[in-house]
C-alpha cells in the first residue's frame, strides 16, 4: 500500500498590506493551518515584502494592523518564512523585518524552495 | 517536476508575469489565459530563455477575441480541456492573478 504523502503547502504573499485584504486573508490561512498542526510555509515576493519591512503602524491611517498577528507566528509552530532577495532589491529595501525567523533567498534559491511545495496558494 | 503557471494578468498593468518569470524553472509551462494573452505583446517574453525547455500555451480562443495573433514558433495553442491535462501532467499549478 502506498504510504501518504506528507503534502507541503505555501503561502505566497505578494501584495503590500493595507490597501487590500490578501494579507489579512493568506494570515488567516496560515493561522489556521498552524492552529491544526499542518506545516505551512509563507512566500514574500514582489510588494508582498513590504508586509514584513519594520516600522509600519496601520493605525495612523485607521487600518486595522493584521502585521502585529505575524509575532504569534511561533505559538502556531510557524517557522518557515521566505523572502525574495530580488524584490527586496527592487525596492530599495534592506532586511530590516519585524520578525525574526525570515530567510532571505536569491532568485534561485527562491524558486527552488518554492518548487519543493505541493500546494502553492497566492495572495 | 515541472510546475504549472495560469498566468491571467497583462504584464501591463500588474508584477505578476516579472514574479513569475523570477521562480521559473527549467522545463516549467506558462499557460496565458484570459488578460493574461497580452503578456504575447510584452518584451518581458524576450527575457524568457528558450533553451531550457520553458514550454509556452495559450488559450486559442482567448487570444483570438483579444485580436492577438499568435506565433506558433514560439506557443502552443491550447483549449480548456488540455489546460486541465496539464493540471495531472504537472507536479503543481501556480495560478498568477
Amino acid at each position: 500500500m502506498n504510504q501518504p504523502v506528507n503534502k507541503l503547502t505555501a503561502i505566497v504573499n505578494a501584495k503590500a498590506p493595507y490597501s487590500n485584504a490578501a494579507g489579512k486573508d493568506a494570515l488567516d490561512i496560515a493561522l489556521i493551518f498552524g492552529s491544526f498542526e499542518q506545516s505551512i510555509s509563507l512566500f514574500f515576493q514582489g510588494d508582498g515584502v513590504w508586509q514584513l519591512i519594520q516600522g509600519q503602524d496601520g493605525t495612523i491611517i485607521s487600518v486595522k494592523d493584521y502585521l502585529k498577528t505575524f509575532a504569534a507566528f511561533e505559538f502556531y509552530d510557524i517557522e518557515k518564512l521566505y523572502l525574495c532577495q530580488e524584490s527586496l532589491i527592487e525596492r530599495g529595501l534592506t532586511a530590516d523585518f519585524h520578525i525574526d525567523q525570515v530567510a532571505v533567498l536569491t532568485r534561485k534559491e527562491f524558486a527552488d524552495k518554492l518548487a519543493t511545495h505541493h500546494t502553492i496558494l497566492r495572495f | 517536476m515541472p510546475t504549472l503557471h495560469i498566468v491571467r494578468q497583462s504584464a501591463f498593468n500588474s508584477d505578476d508575469l516579472a514574479q513569475c518569470l523570477q521562480v521559473l524553472r527549467d522545463n516549467d509551462v506558462i499557460v496565458f489565459i484570459d488578460d493574461g494573452c497580452y503578456n504575447l505583446h510584452h518584451k518581458l517574453m524576450n527575457t524568457i530563455d528558450s533553451k531550457v525547455g520553458i514550454q509556452l500555451k495559450v488559450i486559442g480562443k482567448h487570444a483570438q477575441a483579444r485580436a492577438i495573433k499568435i506565433d506558433e514558433a514560439l506557443y502552443t495553442v491550447i483549449d480548456m480541456n488540455n489546460l486541465v491535462e496539464l493540471t495531472l501532467t504537472t507536479s503543481r499549478v501556480i495560478t498568477w492573478q
